[in-house]
């Protein structure tokens, strides 16, 4: 999907004829197979890139593979370097087929592109020498990330050769003291005597004396370059030893004085050609030709490559060629003085031939090379649909700043692109301003007005169809604006309008606009409206072919699903996402397909099936994290750790739990089911109720609080826990608590419309009403909760419940209408282990002033405070405090706190 | 376009750049109208005013790239920016 690849960019460049070896230097790369990295490092014309070509052509048939390429500054965009990167493998090695699957997908992620490529790699048999030239026209700090974490974890076949102008921004320390990085510099480089007489006399055929050579070698310090222009500015003298001394005695910037003396010796017109063509970064005939408005390119480039000047052939066809990035420097400010004003004509005679054959991108960097912005300007616009769709926001990202803000201002289609990536990159500080300024142009009158059919005077637009999305997309992004800034009615209001300001054909727009209206209602409770902005967004993205982004909003469909107790068309919403993933085999599974068998072992183990739960999760490990959505990896581990838990083993549940908190992403979904509130029910169950006390604490959670279906999750979890604080022996009060709140957990569960929470609910009235001994009582809400839950099939939400659940399910299964449902749960909640809360306890128990003063340590006052506060002086308060720590068997303050909390020492939640 | 030198308390100012070689004026268009003034001592010195560090950065690219060796960078004052020629792209 990225722009097509350029082919000679992957060439290792043709051999120089007469290139002088250098037995020396391809010893020492020889090393380079066996180190992780091995850095060429000099300056510009030091026969960099003459040396890999060469050394490379002395590799034996059964040596490692090499693969080859060619950096320039476009790669500085992550998305088009890897896949560069992997495509240079693919042709070496075959390796990389996965990852250049996932770098093209429409939601490319490059570490989950880099971690499948190491895969591979460690996985091939062949050793592969990595070769980037010319590296130093990296600079972008995500490109250079990537690299840091490919030569962190080296696979021991990959074998990395950099050719660079400046040492790399990489951990160089690391690797040397490992011993893993082979070193070539400048020192290394230059021509020896032996080396400048053998090229000077040998391959250039000159017949210098020693002491002409010795003379040149001193002035030029053995730098190639200045060696190679010194020898074509001899070719044909009768006066070598002449030129070699006013040289030597000259201190001018050397490469420019030999530049000017080699071009002293052209015809003028190949003079003429070498100056008006050293703009192009590439050369080929016919660029050549509509560059300098004459004919002959082609034959000229060949005649170029004959005399040795400078120009270095790209492919093995003699199509395209670049000049030697150095003398095309010296070249340029040449063409500057000379031809002054023409300079830019040229270029733009450069961004039109680009433009005509296909190349925007290359096209558009003429364009701006030359200042011709609004040419630029054009390019960029039309050229926009294809980056978006190809995933290259960082590209258009670049373009932003490159114009000027007047320019963009009258052009609203490439306005409304530059904000939309600037949002897509999280960078929303002028977004707003972006939208503004389009409204204020198109809309003159009244921003609420209607939007203009063409647009109005003044107004640049070049894309037409752009025109036509225009008013769908500014809404979009407004309601992305408004979800950030937490305005949900904002969000909405703005996201139904982009969907009926949108044409019909503009799927994305639409799905999106559906998507952010979906999000802000599920944030609010809404469910039903929420789902149905979901359903609107898949269907969407299905009609535009973005698969990858379905199996996204298919895990929210389904999770809304589950909240609503409708486990059938949860499971109906995975299977439709799998089967559209479906794809042909041998090609890498969608991205995504992971998530969904995670979602199904959710809703399996729910309906008791272990087995087939335990399957899924483990053809989502199979899959590969990389396979993964963002969220994947946190709630593989919460479905996982579920697992367990049901299965008995807490400890490995509660590690897992751990994990998930550790590498939790939200991935901009609302968090309706915190890790950390899933670790305070396991610690519950594992009868640890100081931990998960610790945690309502932190979480200020109250009895009292005004409900929210946020916080629903949170809320049930705190009714578990009052529950258990009131089995556990201690303040009975906190079982009335834990009744008041189920009551209006159950009112608003009811009123939201989520049955999976309904049914939950009742679950802990049944065991509220147990607790204190009611047993009669405890049937009315179990049965009206098996009543619901029956159709759907759950099974677990009782079952987890262990010992007093089933003591509850026996007399139900006893009543001459119980079904086999009731008896099914009966049977799973009888295997259900309970484990009998800690009997921790003191050896000595604390006093009441002592337990005063610990729950004062719990704040953040500090002794004279705590003091004051007790009203007791501060050394009273020491004292206390002394015999606290020794009680606890603790030494200091933190400590205490803690051990209080395990102990469940003061259980009164309100006490804080 | 929202370069604000005045903005940058650090870092910013007059520059004297010397490297080893004798430029002709010519190369003053390459580097962005920044005045060139030779010495006897076979080096040049590249003065700009008004510099901040990322143009600083993009001059000494330009200079590895041109392969001049590189003697000294030395801040010589924190003068205001007296034209946009001081700021390289």
């Amino acid at each position: 999907m990225v722009a097509p690849l350029l082919e000679s960019k992957l060439h290792v460049p043709s051999r120089r004829p007469g290139a002088v070896p250098r037995v020396r230097l391809n010893e020492r790369l020889s090393a380079a197979s066996r180190t992780a990295l091995t850095l060429l490092s000099a300056p510009a014309g030091f026969g960099k890139t003459t040396l890999l070509t060469e050394w490379l052509a002395t590799l034996p048939a059964d040596g490692p593979s090499v693969a080859w390429l060619s950096l320039d500054r476009r790669d500085n965009d992550p998305t088009l370097f890897w896949t560069y990167v992997v495509a240079s493998l693919q042709r070496a090695a075959g390796i990389g087929d996965s990852a250049l699957s996932l770098l093209q997908s429409p939601q490319p992620s490059i570490e989950a592109a880099l971690a499948v490529l190491l895969n591979d790699l460690h996985a091939s048999g062949d050793d592969i020498l990595l070769v980037l030239d010319d590296y130093h026209l990296i600079e972008a700090p995500e490109v250079r990330d990537g690299m840091a974490f490919l030569l962190e974890h080296p696979p021991p076949q990959l074998h990395v050769v950099l050719g660079t102008r400046a040492d790399p921004a990489l951990a160089l320390g690391g690797l040397r003291g490992r011993g893993q990085l082979l070193e070539v510099r400048a020192a290394d480089l230059r021509f020896t005597p032996e080396e400048s007489t053998a090229y000077l006399n040998g391959a250039m055929g000159l017949a210098l004396t020693s002491g002409d050579v010795a003379a040149l070698d001193g002035r030029t310090e053995g730098w190639i370059a200045a060696l190679q222009l010194a020898a074509l500015s001899m070719q044909g003298r009768d006066d070598a030893s002449a030129f070699i001394a006013g040289f030597a005695g000259d201190d001018r910037y050397l490469v420019d004085y030999l530049v000017e003396e080699v071009l002293a010796r052209q015809p003028a017109d190949t003079r003429d050609f070498l100056l008006r063509t050293a703009v192009l970064g590439r050369l080929t005939g016919p660029l050549c030709d509509a560059v300098t408005g004459r004919e002959g390119g082609t034959a000229a480039l060949l005649a170029l490559e004959r005399a040795n000047l400078f120009l270095i052939p790209l492919d093995d066809r003699r199509q395209w060629y670049r000049y030697h990035h150095l003398f095309a420097d010296v070249l340029k400010a040449h063409l500057q003085e000379e031809y002054g004003p023409e300079v830019r004509e040229l270029r733009r005679r450069a961004s039109v031939w680009f433009e005509q054959h296909g190349e925007p991108a290359e096209a558009i960097d003429y364009a701006l090379a030359g200042a011709d912005f609004s040419r630029a300007a054009d390019l960029m616009e039309l050229a926009i649909p294809v980056m978006a769709r190809s995933r290259q926001e960082s590209t258009l990202r670049s373009w932003v700043p490159m114009l000027p803000d007047e320019m963009v201002r009258v052009r609203p289609v490439l306005g409304v692109a530059f904000a939309g990536a600037l949002a897509q990159v999280s960078e929303f500080d002028t977004v707003g301003s972006r939208l503004a300024d389009i409204e204020r142009i198109l809309r003159p009158t009244a921003v609420s007005g209607p939007w203009p059919e063409q647009p109005p005077p003044g107004v640049v637009v070049v894309d037409i169809e752009g025109f036509r999305r225009l008013p769908g997309n500014v809404e979009m992004y407004r309601a992305a604006l408004a979800l950030r800034d937490g305005d949900l009615d904002g969000t909405v209001s703005h996201a139904w309008r982009a969907m009926s300001l949108s044409p019909p054909d503009d799927h994305l727009t639409r799905a999106g606009a559906a998507a952010l209206a979906g999000l802000a209602s599920w944030t609010t409770g809404d469910l039903a409206s929420a789902h149905a902005g979901y359903a609107e967004a898949v269907a969407g993205l299905r009609r535009a072919g973005h698969i990858s982004d379905v199996l996204g909003c298919s895990i929210t469909l389904a999770d809304i699903r589950r909240t609503q107790g409708r486990l059938d068309e949860a499971v109906s919403a995975y299977e439709e996402a799998l089967e559209l993933a479906a794809v042909e085999p041998g090609a890498p599974p969608l991205r995504g397909t992971a998530d969904m068998q995670v979602g199904m072992a959710g809703v399996l183990l729910e309906r008791d099936d272990f087995p087939a739960a335990a399957q899924r999760l483990a053809t989502s490990q199979q899959l590969g994290e990389h396979n993964g959505l963002p969220q994947n990896l946190y709630r593989w581990r919460v479905a996982m750790a579920q697992l367990r838990a049901a299965e008995g083993d807490l400890d490995t549940a509660l590690e897992l739990l751990d994990e998930a908190d550790r590498v939790y992403s939200g991935d901009y979904s609302p968090n309706v089911r915190p890790v950390p509130a899933e670790r305070a029910r396991l610690r519950v169950r594992r009868g640890e109720l100081g931990h998960a006390l610790a945690w309502a604490r932190e979480r200020q959670l109250s009895p009292d609080d005004d409900l929210s279906y946020l916080r629903e999750f949170e809320h049930i979890t705190l009714a578990r826990l009052l529950i258990a604080g009131s089995t556990a022996g201690r303040a009975a009060a906190s079982l009335d608590e834990a009744t008041g709140l189920l009551e209006r957990l159950l009112v608003a569960a009811e009123h939201g419309e989520r049955g999976g929470s309904v049914i939950e609910i009742l679950v802990l009235q049944a065991l509220a009403h147990q607790s204190r001994g009611d047993v009669a009582a405890a049937l009315a809400p179990l049965h009206r909760a098996v009543g619901l839950a029956e159709p759907e099939g759950y099974v677990r939400v009782f079952a987890d419940e262990g010992p007093p659940m089933a003591a509850l399910l026996k007399p139900l299964s006893r009543q001459a209408s119980a079904s086999r449902y009731v008896r099914r749960l009966l049977a799973a909640t009888s295997t259900t282990e309970r484990h009998p809360p800690v009997k921790a306890s003191l050896v000595e128990p604390l006093s009441g002033r002592e337990l005063d003063v610990l729950r004062l340590l719990g704040t953040d006052m500090d002794g004279p405070d705590i003091a004051r506060e007790l009203s007791v002086s501060l050394n009273t308060m020491r004292t206390h405090t002394k015999n606290i720590y020794a009680k606890l068997g603790v030494t200091n303050r933190r400590a205490a706190v803690r051990q209080a909390g395990e102990l469940n020492l003061l259980s009164r939640i309100r006490d804080h | 376009m929202t370069n604000s030198p005045a903005n940058e308390t650090d870092g910013w100012g007059a520059y004297e750049i010397r490297v080893k070689g004798r430029l002709e004026p010519r190369w003053a268009a390459w580097f962005d109208g920044m005045s060139l003034t030779t010495h006897d001592d076979g080096t040049t010195s590249i003065h700009g005013n008004g510099v901040d560090q990322s143009a600083l950065h993009g001059l000494l690219q330009k200079l590895r790239d041109i392969g001049l060796p590189l003697i000294s960078v030395t801040h010589t004052g924190r003068d205001r920016p007296d034209s946009a020629t001081s700021q390289p792209r």
